[in-house]
């Protein structure tokens, strides 16, 4: 899993690329990561899984401890560009009751500021 | 650099924050031309009319208050074609030329001074209201209540100041000189105030925020508009009847006054001269409580104790003057009401309108001030001649000079029966009062995990993800994994579909490797020909034959002997115990699955350790709490043992030597179980002021007590870990103040900064546990995040809810103050800092 970070209208991005899964974590966990921002006050966050091509159990738990911490502090994180597939999977398993998903990016910032 | 003097002069004297001395200076005076010519013109209203008309009319002359009443009605329809700060000037120019023809009519035409004095009353009268309501609402429209409450005693104090200097001028005019020179002064000090309406609202449009705020508020309603919306609402219903009450009592004391006055031959040989130096005598005592005490006992007692300063005050003054009905007492209960009406009611009340919304607010107060008031007036004066026609039903010669007394006592009765209502009334509207200030903040936000948890089956959904993972890994673990879902029932006929796509059947970019999996031929069967209850019998018979035991036993131990290679089939292994018994032999294989190198493994053993709940195991998934990669596994998989694995996470909590990223671990742990035993750990770690472990366990404790209230948590503890983190909030700040000045940027006053963002969110959260948790969830997020209003209310919000030595200590932190303002409060509170 590989992670770059970017900021766009007061939002950071995480473009995530390869897989989220326990056996791909090399240095830092996704939700250190964010962690990180979250400390430095950056508290509007968008993953984005555009190139993402498989999360495991481990990968949803890093996704929702980071949504928890973001919320618990008044920030949001939400997800963008999410594969067709993974996005059945998640509706199956209700994940899209609690994790905002978004097509594309605009869509996405649009919604941090209006919301 | 005038500016900044006038802001140091200006701050002596009230509390004003720099950039608000202009617009505070502006107000003061607009009020001060307001109350010096309403001084002026009301001895000389009361001098004339009980001249030409005498006191036995007065009760009529209140009557026409009704008449104001409709006046009121007109000028709120003319408010609705013309804009606020046009209509308020066009309001004074209409006063200032009809009082030059008031000077012209009294000097030209003496046979008609009867009708006229009549007529002056009213005019008086109608001049009051409109002019004293709209300088109420231009200061709410400028305003929030933080500031408004910081500076309401500054501008009061101006109107004092007016009427002082009023009623000074009409006693010494009117000593040696006809009184009617006075309309035309008064004229003079009306336009002034024009001027000075002009430069506020010049400077209220050149401030944007304000602008912002208001917005809204332009918007033309009419007299029913303003009935209905008082009418509508609960907390303004209350507001209207405390407004009317005291309208009803104030008549009563008028009478009272003025009849002792016209009786006493003493003072009504230059009656107007008399009431003159009377309002400016009686108006130094309400200067000074204004300027010095209001303000500091509305921030001492709070609202609730101030309101009732004034109804108690008048409730004995007319118990004394039904037993001592003179001269003094008359001036003494006159001078009562004048003097605590001007200073200490007038400001409570206007803060009262402060959380309305800015235009409902504008509507009622049109009603309530403008017209209800003078309704009720006239229904006090309609009380009074009631009243009197009483005492002639039962015997008394109300002409007869001797009279005087049993009136007196009757009217203070009355009063004293009305006071006691406004009293029970005054304490339930500022209980009403708190309740519309939290109206005016929302909660922005609650706790996620508690969504998470109340909107997601997380164990379902990581075997879902495990299912389709294990599809590429393995077809034996992939199967188990199928037997798993089927085992709970949760092999929905969706999800089956999703597990057996292949990936031609569905174009999708990932996954794409999970579906060439050498198991997926097998899954695709599963969809409609396997009949589901008689695989769950069969598999479960497997399991439980001892020869299959054995079997696996010797698997087992193969498996166990080889390395990392053979992480598949240990994950394997470590899932199939997870089906069997808990008295498998199998079973202690576990512990050295979950203790094995690959987290993949370790992890699958954890979910079986917990599943059969073995209490041997906990330690060695305790251990694996240290691992990020198997950190919510092993939190997971202790949740499920509950409350059978508190004394041992304890002991580990307990244990400084262990590692902090496991102890962190813990504290989530017993802060999802919520039990009492798991809260009653983590308190007293929290006793110890661990600074490691403090945000950790006060969050944990934040979750339990908004999740569970019904939990108990030793307000003793909390109370002394709240003092101990104020204390270093404020040694913080000063630090951090310190460094700042300095001018050196560096990486300490960066961790310095968000260490006090920390600290403020730990001690809020630790005020959740002594006040209603979601008050102060709210103030905290409208004072994180919120608008200049929100924070504001927020303020006002903590300032109602807290007990005084709370608030000492919390409000130096979260208001607007001047940075060293703030850093001399810290230093004097850090000197004088409470034991316990």
């Amino acid at each position: 899993m590989r992670i770059n970070l970017r900021e766009k209208e007061n939002v950071v991005i995480l473009d995530i690329s390869g897989e989220i899964r326990r056996s791909d974590i090399t240095n830092v966990t996704l939700h250190q990561m964010v962690k990180d921002q979250l400390a430095a006050e950056k508290i509007n966050i968008l993953l984005n899984l555009e190139e993402v091509e498989f999360i495991d159990s481990f990968g949803v738990g890093e996704i929702l401890a980071s949504y928890i911490s973001t919320q618990n502090i008044g920030g949001k994180l939400k997800l963008s560009k999410i594969s067709k597939k993974l996005y059945l999977i998640f509706q199956v398993t209700a994940l899209t009751k609690v994790l905002e998903i978004y097509d594309n990016e605009e869509t996405a910032l649009d919604s941090f500021s209006s919301s | 650099m005038a500016k900044n003097r006038l802001y140091q002069a200006l701050s002596r004297v009230t509390d004003i924050h720099p950039g608000e001395e202009i617009i505070a200076l502006l107000l003061f005076l607009y009020f001060f031309f307001i109350t010096a010519p309403l001084t002026i013109l009301k001895p000389l209203r009361d001098a004339v009319f009980l001249e030409y008309l005498k006191s036995e009319n007065l009760p009529y002359a209140y009557a026409t208050a009704i008449l104001v009443g409709f006046v009121v009605a007109f000028h709120s329809k003319l408010q609705v074609k013309i804009s606020r700060s046009l209509l308020i000037i066009f309001s004074l120019l209409f006063f200032i030329f009809t009082g030059v023809l008031f000077f012209f009519l009294f000097l030209s035409m003496p046979q008609a001074r009867k009708m006229l004095s009549l007529a002056l009353w009213i005019w008086v009268n109608i001049l009051t209201a409109v002019l004293v309501t709209q300088f109420w609402i231009t200061v709410n429209d400028v305003f929030n209540p933080r500031e408004a409450k910081r500076m309401i005693g500054f501008f009061v104090s101006g109107g004092i100041l007016g009427g002082i200097s009023g009623g000074l001028i009409t006693g010494i005019i009117s000593e040696s000189n006809t009184p009617y020179g006075l309309l035309l002064l008064s004229a003079g000090f009306l336009i002034l105030c024009v001027l000075m309406v002009n430069l506020i609202f010049i400077r209220k449009k050149k401030n944007p925020l304000h602008l912002e705020e208001t917005k809204g508020l332009s918007e033309k309603v009419g007299f029913r508009d303003c009935f209905f919306t008082v009418s509508k609402d609960h907390y303004l219903r209350l507001l209207a009847a405390v407004v009317a009450i005291t309208a009803v009592v104030s008549t009563f004391i008028d009478w009272q006054y003025k009849h002792i006055i016209e009786r006493s031959q003493s003072v009504n040989t230059n009656m107007a001269s008399f009431f003159g130096f009377f309002s400016a005598g009686i108006l130094v005592l309400p200067f000074f409580l204004q300027l010095l005490f209001t303000g500091k006992l509305i921030k001492r007692f709070g609202i609730r104790i101030t309101l009732l300063f004034f109804p108690l005050i008048l409730l004995l003054c007319s118990l004394g003057i039904a037993v001592w009905p003179v001269l003094i007492f008359a001036i003494f209960i006159k001078g009562s009401d004048k003097s605590l009406s001007y200073s200490i009611n007038q400001s409570s009340r206007e803060l009262l309108y402060i959380p309305v919304f800015p235009q409902i607010k504008y509507k009622a107060k049109i009603f309530i001030d403008m017209f209800l008031s003078r309704f009720a007036k006239s229904f006090g004066a309609g009380l009074l001649l009631a009243l009197f026609g009483m005492l002639s039903v039962l015997g008394v010669d109300l002409n007869d000079p001797n009279s005087t007394k049993i009136k007196v006592i009757a009217v203070s009765l009355f009063s004293a029966f009305l006071l006691l209502i406004w009293i029970l009334l005054n304490l339930k509207v500022s209980r009403e009062y708190i309740s519309t200030v939290k109206q005016n903040i929302k909660l922005k936000w609650g706790r996620a995990d508690r969504t998470v948890d109340e909107k997601l089956d997380i164990d379902y959904t990581k075997l879902v993800f495990d299912t389709l993972e294990s599809k590429n890994r393995s077809s034996v673990l992939y199967a188990l994994h199928v037997f798993d879902l089927l085992q709970q029932e949760k092999l929905t006929p969706e999800l089956k579909k999703i597990i057996s796509q292949k990936t031609d059947e569905v174009k999708l970019s990932a996954l794409d490797d999970l579906f060439e999996a050498e198991g997926a031929a097998w899954v695709h069967g599963i969809e409609d020909e396997l009949d589901e209850e008689n695989l769950k019998t069969d598999i479960s018979d497997i399991m439980s034959m001892e020869a299959y035991h054995q079997i696996m036993n010797i698997h087992a131990e193969q498996v166990m002997e080889k390395s990392k290679e053979a992480e598949t089939e240990k994950m394997e292994l470590a899932k199939v115990i997870s089906l069997m018994d808990s008295d498998s032999p199998l079973v202690v294989k576990l512990e050295d699955l979950i203790y094995d190198d690959s987290p993949e493994v370790s992890r699958y053993a954890i979910e079986s350790a917990a599943k059969l709940k073995k209490k041997e195991l906990i330690p060695a998934i305790i251990h694996k709490l240290s691992n990020p990669l198997t950190k919510e596994d092993a939190i997971t998989g202790l949740l499920k043992y509950g409350d059978v694995a508190t004394d041992i996470l304890k002991k580990y909590l307990e244990d400084s030597g262990k590692d902090l990223e496991q102890r962190k671990a813990i504290i989530i742990i017993l802060s999802r179980l919520g039990s009492q035993s798991a809260t009653d750990v983590l308190a007293s770690e929290l006793e110890k002021n661990r600074e490691d472990l403090a945000t950790e366990i006060i969050d944990a404790l934040d979750r339990i007590h908004s999740e569970k209230p019904a939990i108990h948590i030793k307000t003793k503890i909390i109370r002394r870990t709240f003092l101990y983190l104020i204390k270093k909030y404020y040694k913080a700040f000063l630090e951090y103040d310190e460094r700042k000045a300095s001018r050196k940027k560096d990486e300490t006053e960066e961790s310095l900064k968000i260490s006090l963002g920390i600290s403020l969110m730990n001690i809020f959260k630790l005020l959740g546990f002594i006040y209603p948790h979601e008050d102060i969830v709210k103030a905290y997020q409208n004072i994180k995040t919120g608008t200049k209003h929100s924070v504001a209310y927020a303020i006002e919000l903590l300032d109602n809810t807290m007990k005084k030595d709370d608030r000492d200590l919390i409000l130096p932190i979260i208001e607007d103050l001047p940075s060293h303002d703030r850093e001399k409060l810290f230093r004097q509170l850090l000197k004088n800092f409470p034991k316990k």
